[in-house]
């Protein structure tokens, strides 16, 4: 079984091959352009994904001010940082919500299309699967104890099922020991996970 | 709902048989001619030259043949080996490659590997 996942060097160097040799034969007949590729992933690599995401995060716990104004409107306190990909219908109906001492905030999706695209990319494979979901839904503490977050007994666990309507997302606590860190190096700590609320953001120190 | 090609192309696929390899929210590439073969067969479907769905069921039924491969020397998984057959039969079924085109402009010894 092992061996169906070994590294075959020949062919994945008979894959590259037959993929640039595609890409030649499509640019030379015209049906695509030397940059379309480029072009078309830009869009989850530097348009829409969780670098954004990140970002609005890291901005909050620099900035009280602005992180109430996310909580009070989402919409309009994302767009104060000017985020390319943030003009279409994806980022309209997002809401933030906090975890602090006394709560704990988990994002699901009982729908298929309701991820917050703009801030968290692409969810991870076991997100759309119905048991995570139902779980997330009937037993949030045993879920997140599972996915390595126990959540104590005193703390409040709010969850939030992301629709077409609204799409949630989680601004996590700020980790301990990162108050010499500046906006850039605290975004780089924050996850996808951690703004789905299944993981927390570590201590730059345990890095 | 989606207004961006892209995101609804991408979005088709999760939680599908065919969902791409994605690690921290970002598509996960081991190498660079995964990333070109996901962008090529993107950028086609945009500009219409095949419907997406179309590709995707060309791609499910590619990874259900390997699924479907006695264990006994069956080749090992990857997806974009999958992905790769898909693109090239999509495109020559909706004509913008001919049948056997692709392995012709080939190097011969390229294409017999």
């Amino acid at each position: 079984m092992a061996a169906l996942f070994e590294y075959d060097e020949n062919r994945e160097a008979a894959s590259a091959a037959k993929v640039r040799a595609l890409e030649a034969l499509l640019i030379k007949k015209g049906v695509l352009g030397s940059d379309a590729v480029d072009a078309v992933l830009s869009h989850f690599e530097s348009v829409a994904g969780p670098f954004n995401g990140a970002r609005i995060v890291a901005r909050a716990w620099l900035d009280s001010a602005y992180k109430r104004r996310l909580l009070e409107d989402t919409p309009k306190a994302i767009a104060e940082l000017n985020f390319p990909g943030m003009n279409g219908a994806e980022g309209e109906h997002m809401k933030a919500v906090a975890n602090s001492e006394t709560v704990h905030n988990l994002v699901i999706c009982t729908q298929c299309s309701c991820y917050p695209w703009p801030v968290l990319g692409l969810p991870p494979y076991w997100y759309k699967d119905p048991v995570f979901r139902a779980r997330g839904v009937r037993e949030p503490r045993a879920v997140l104890r599972e996915l390595g977050v126990p959540i104590p007994a005193e703390k409040e666990v709010k969850v939030w099922d992301s629709s077409a309507q609204i799409r949630w997302f989680v601004i996590p606590e700020r980790p301990a020991n990162s108050e010499q860190l500046n906006e850039a190096q605290l975004a780089a700590l924050v996850t996808p996970e951690a703004m789905m609320g299944v993981a927390l953001v570590p201590s730059p120190q345990a890095i | 709902m989606f207004t961006r090609f892209e995101e609804y192309a991408a979005t088709q696929m999760l939680g599908q048989p065919d969902s791409p390899p994605r690690s921290d929210g970002k598509l996960f590439f081991s190498e660079e001619w995964q990333r070109t073969v996901f962008g090529m067969a993107l950028a086609l479907s945009k500009q219409g030259h095949f419907e997406w769905v179309d590709f995707r069921q060309h791609l499910i039924a590619s990874i259900a043949a390997w699924e479907q491969d006695a264990c006994d020397g069956k080749a090992r998984w990857d997806y974009y080996e999958r992905y790769t057959m898909a693109l090239i039969e999509v495109l020559e079924q909706c004509g913008v490659l001919e049948p056997g085109e692709l392995e012709r402009q080939m190097k011969p010894d390229e294409a017999n590997k």
